[in-house]
């Protein structure tokens, strides 16, 4: 694992260079949050400001949310997952190839600060982080805490930590580890119809429907969302649990054989559902149907979205 | 008012006594498991930071059932609304903060305007009987300081406790205070030399400057809502509800009817200033169409918009919660900053 | 204790379509219980909630006059959710109006000055209450020289067209109808709203003025009063934003730190002008 300062600095370097010749108007990065345990997105316009960004283990959220829409040619930042979305949103057509590049970090994981408070509840006020071990200092302690011990759970079973469609890349390749088997969603779903409704009910029963992980989410783009439709109006907007459920399912559909775990949706949450059970579910049936995942190649779309005569049919009945 | 002290071995009996005939609720849980919600006398805590949701929740809930009505012809008054009342009851509320307890205040005082009082809110409100429990270590995130708060502020507060060497210290502040905490048996003393020392320590350990946010109050208003940096400071944002759903203050909400064969009920639901569904006309028209305006509404309307209206007083209570949900990190601190400086370059 | 969220029940008694796109019709409501009607205390320049059970409220400016008794007026245009569902409402159906809400045009700081109305489209409503208010022996000398200027699309969309087709024949108010755009069987004014004001407006002197309309009717109209000497604190609009309650407390349709729905929705353009333009 490259040393954050070694990609913070080659990061810099990227988008000072790429700023300069005019090859983008804009490098979408993150910079230090203002919070411990935090990372925020920045909008880099001119060489001078390229120190601002940075990277550590809170790059969780996913910059391709930034681009549908966006004017302008664009840098952007990416992990492995994210660079997926950047490749699948070109490929739905939402940017311009030609208006965007790609500075790739080969990523080691990013931390859940779940796995964080569970260890050290005490008010964190500075962070420090070097060889895989993070120092969280509160006003009268200090407690170090390994990496990989706190990884979130999406990025333990990423295949795809490299972004190997990028531009460029911000330092060496590291290894991923091995993917997703779903063997806990495929135990639940052995199970009684009733038991797998009481785990995803359960699951959202705390959703407060301020659509956080809609609106962390990459493929979450279009103009007008089916929960905000008011002609005709589709879904009921209080606190009533079927409504919130359909939400939640609904838009797992919608993200079928488009999701790349890169799990934005559960960092943006507040009340900390693990919201990508349902996309797992979704990615688990298009990957046992179409052998597909998304992000993988600028040219190929999601399965869900085109048709071909062979096309494995046989759940119509 | 009046100064008590409870004693460590008599909590119980103390909060069995000032919740007689009346609901508990106190904070229970930890982290972001943290909730003001109904409890019992032996489950009171002191140590916690916050409550991860504001109080508000109690007041004016998520999801609050107004009016229904029935579409049975063969019985009087089919399709006319009919009120189904606030269903209040009386409790007593320990553990809320100042600055939530302030945050409420500013909440009433929207909700029992100039010209309108909101009947759900006024029964909940006045049926509550609230102790605050002051802040004797804020919280990295804590800003009260800066805007006219107190760690142990006491608007909107009935009692103001604090934990002390062995106990609980009280201030009662109203006369219904002075009655709840009369009887008890907690033993009366005098503290406000303790309490004094106590707060000013407390508010040594807050980052925030005192009153730091006051020259905004003090300047123009067309001068803050034109500069500039707000194309830059809403850049960022991803225009969820979440700094909305959990202010104390954030006080809007949408307004649905929602109906089955036999009747209906008309009910209010959180909304977000941060929609653009929000202030969406039926033309297709929006007063407010990019996130640009949208983030400046919040912004404005906590720290220039209440103040014009509450004599001074700001729409914000530094609480916190926001600096810490928001998933883009767009700190109110550094928004603050931003409108107290003169106007200056585009430059952020 | 009175619950403003809870709306009087009213029964359709009259359907009127206004226009040959049948977007706009006109509905004559009346109340239900005895003594509501006396609850429901208004002057023109207020609105109310047009309550539709099941559906929703929409919050329109109020037809009548006070002086009208017996009913209420409303003229819905067809747009959204639930004024496509009024529209297919019949006479006889039951549903609920709350209000009323806002303040009225300042009458009672403008008695002794001559008034300009001045109405664009179906932003009339509102102002053709103040005209029938206006004109009712208990407040006709209260107030100087009356004008009423209004103008539409075409002939077809003048509503009301009876009540000011009658007041041309009066002497205590001047009227003067105007079609933008020239039409078969249309004698009257043509052009567009602002240059028939610059015709035909009063003077300045001792005046004030009610301008409804859609915004380039207010835009531009607004600019022709100035030049003729009108100040800003004298010409009073009707603003327009997504509403709920009504009541100053769900928070969408503030202008800065005002309120369209409690503090308005009456404004000079002195007090709009140190404000946001979020309307």
């Amino acid at each position: 694992m490259a040393a954050f300062e070694e990609i913070t600095k080659k990061i810099r370097q990227s988008a000072k260079t790429l700023l300069e010749s005019g090859r983008v108007q804009t490098v979408i990065g993150f910079r230090t949050a203002s919070t411990p345990l935090n990372a925020a997105p920045v909008f880099i316009r001119s060489a001078e400001d390229c120190d601002k960004l940075i990277w550590n283990s809170f790059c969780r959220l996913n910059l391709a949310n930034y681009l549908p829409g966006r004017e302008g040619k664009v840098a952007l930042v990416t992990k492995g997952c994210d660079a997926r979305s950047a490749v699948g949103q070109v490929s739905e057509n939402q940017f311009l190839r030609e208006n965007l590049y790609l500075i790739g970090v080969p990523c080691s994981g990013m931390v859940d600060n779940q796995k964080i408070e569970a260890k050290e509840p005490r008010p964190i006020v500075e962070v420090e982080e070097s060889d895989g071990v993070i120092t969280l200092k509160g006003q009268d302690f200090s407690t170090s805490v390994k990496i990989e011990e706190v990884l979130r759970r999406n990025c333990l079973t990423c295949s795809n930590r490299t972004p190997k469609l990028a531009d460029e890349l911000a330092g060496p390749e590291t290894s991923s580890p091995a993917a997703d088997d779903y063997s806990d969603l495929k135990a639940l779903l052995s199970k009684p119809l009733e038991e797998r409704m009481a785990y995803f009910k359960e699951l959202i029963k705390d959703c407060l429907r301020c659509y956080a992980c809609r609106n962390a989410c990459p493929l979450c783009y279009c103009p007008v969302c089916f929960v905000d439709e008011t002609l005709p109006q589709w879904l009921g907007k209080s606190d009533d649990p079927t409504d919130t459920f359909i939400f939640h399912l609904l838009r797992g559909f919608h993200c079928a054989g488009r999701c790349t775990a890169c799990g934005a949706c559960e960092t943006a949450c507040p009340v900390n559902i693990k919201v990508r059970e349902f996309n797992r579910l979704m990615e688990l049936s298009v990957e046992t149907n179409w052998n597909y995942s998304a992000g993988l190649s600028w040219e190929q779309k999601p399965p869900l979205t085109v048709f071909q005569v062979d096309d494995n049919a046989d759940f119509i009945k | 008012m009046t100064e008590y002290i409870v004693k460590e071995s008599n909590l119980t009996e103390f909060f069995q006594a000032v919740s007689q005939n009346r609901t508990l609720l106190s904070p229970v849980g930890q982290g972001e498991k943290c909730r003001l919600e109904p409890t019992t006398p032996d489950k009171i805590k002191l140590d916690f930071a916050n409550t991860h949701l504001s109080p508000k929740a109690s007041f004016f809930p998520q999801t609050e059932r107004l009016l229904a009505f029935h579409k049975d012809k063969s019985l009087p008054n089919s399709n006319v609304y009919q009120d189904l009342g606030d269903k209040a009851q009386d409790c007593v509320l320990f553990g809320l903060r100042p600055c939530d307890a302030k945050g409420l205040t500013v909440a009433n005082k929207v909700f029992q305007n100039d010209r309108f009082v909101d009947p759900y809110w006024k029964g909940k409100y006045e049926k509550a009987l609230k102790i605050g429990l002051a802040c004797l270590k804020p919280s990295p995130q804590c800003f009260c300081a800066a805007v006219g708060g107190s760690p142990f502020g006491e608007q909107g507060l009935d009692v103001l406790a604090y934990v002390k060497e062995g106990g609980l210290g009280l201030k009662t502040l109203t006369e219904a205070g002075e009655a709840l905490i009369k009887s008890t048996k907690a033993e009366s003393a005098s503290l406000s030399n303790e309490i004094q020392k106590l707060e000013q320590e407390a508010y040594g350990l807050q980052k925030a400057e005192k009153d730091s946010y006051k020259v905004i109050t003090e300047r123009d208003l067309m001068e803050v809502y034109n500069d500039p940096h707000w194309p830059f400071t809403a850049e960022n944002c991803l225009n969820c509800g979440v700094c909305t759903f959990f202010c104390p203050t954030c006080h809007c909400f949408d307004i649905q009817d929602e109906q089955s064969e036999k009747g209906g009920v008309r009910m209010r639901n959180w909304d977000t200033c941060m929609s653009s569904l929000f202030t969406l006309h039926a033309s297709g028209h929006n007063p407010r169409p990019t996130k640009v305006e949208r983030v400046r509404q919040r912004f404005m309307h906590k720290l220039k918009y209440i103040p014009i209206k509450q004599d001074g007083v700001f729409g914000c209570t530094g609480c916190g919660r926001c600096v810490v949900m928001c998933p883009v990190n767009i700190d109110i601190r550094d928004v603050a900053a931003k409108m107290c400086r003169p106007t200056q370059t585009a430059k952020v | 204790m009175n619950n403003p969220y809870l709306p009087y029940p009213v029964r359709i008694a009259e359907i009127t379509v206004n226009d040959d796109e049948r977007n706009l019709r006109t509905f004559k409501f009346e109340f239900l219980n005895p003594g509501d009607e006396e609850k429901f205390s208004y002057l023109p320049g207020q609105f109310a909630e047009l309550s539709v059970p099941g559906q929703g409220e929409i919050p329109i400016g109020i037809a009548s006059s006070p002086t009208e008794k017996g009913y209420l007026l409303f003229t819905v245009n067809r747009t959204g959710h639930v004024s496509t569902f009024l529209h297919y409402m019949k006479p006889g159906d039951v549903m609920g109006i709350r209000g009323p809400l806002g303040h009225p045009y300042p009458f009672e700081k403008l008695k002794g000055k001559n008034l300009v109305i001045i109405a664009g489209g179906f932003a009339v409503t509102t102002l053709r209450a103040a005209g029938v208010w206006l004109l009712d022996p208990a407040n006709r000398a209260n107030y100087g020289k009356i004008s009423f200027i209004y103008g539409a699309r075409g002939p077809s969309l003048l509503l009301f067209l009876d009540d000011f087709k009658a007041w041309e024949k009066r002497d205590d108010i001047d009227v003067f109808l105007c079609s933008y755009k020239e039409a078969k069987g249309w004698d009257g004014l043509v052009g567009f709203l602002p240059e028939v004001v610059k015709k035909v407006c009063p003077p300045a002197d001792n005046a004030a003025v009610f301008l409804c309309g859609a915004p380039v009717v207010i835009k531009f109209t607004q600019t022709v009063l100035l030049e003729a000497g009108f100040k800003n604190e004298d010409i009073f609009l009707s603003l327009e934003n997504r509403m709920k309650c009504g009541l100053g407390i769900c928070g969408r349709c503030n202008v800065g730190p005002e309120y369209v729905c409690k503090d308005g929705p009456v404004f000079s353009v002195a007090e709009l002008s140190g404000l946001p333009r979020e309307y």
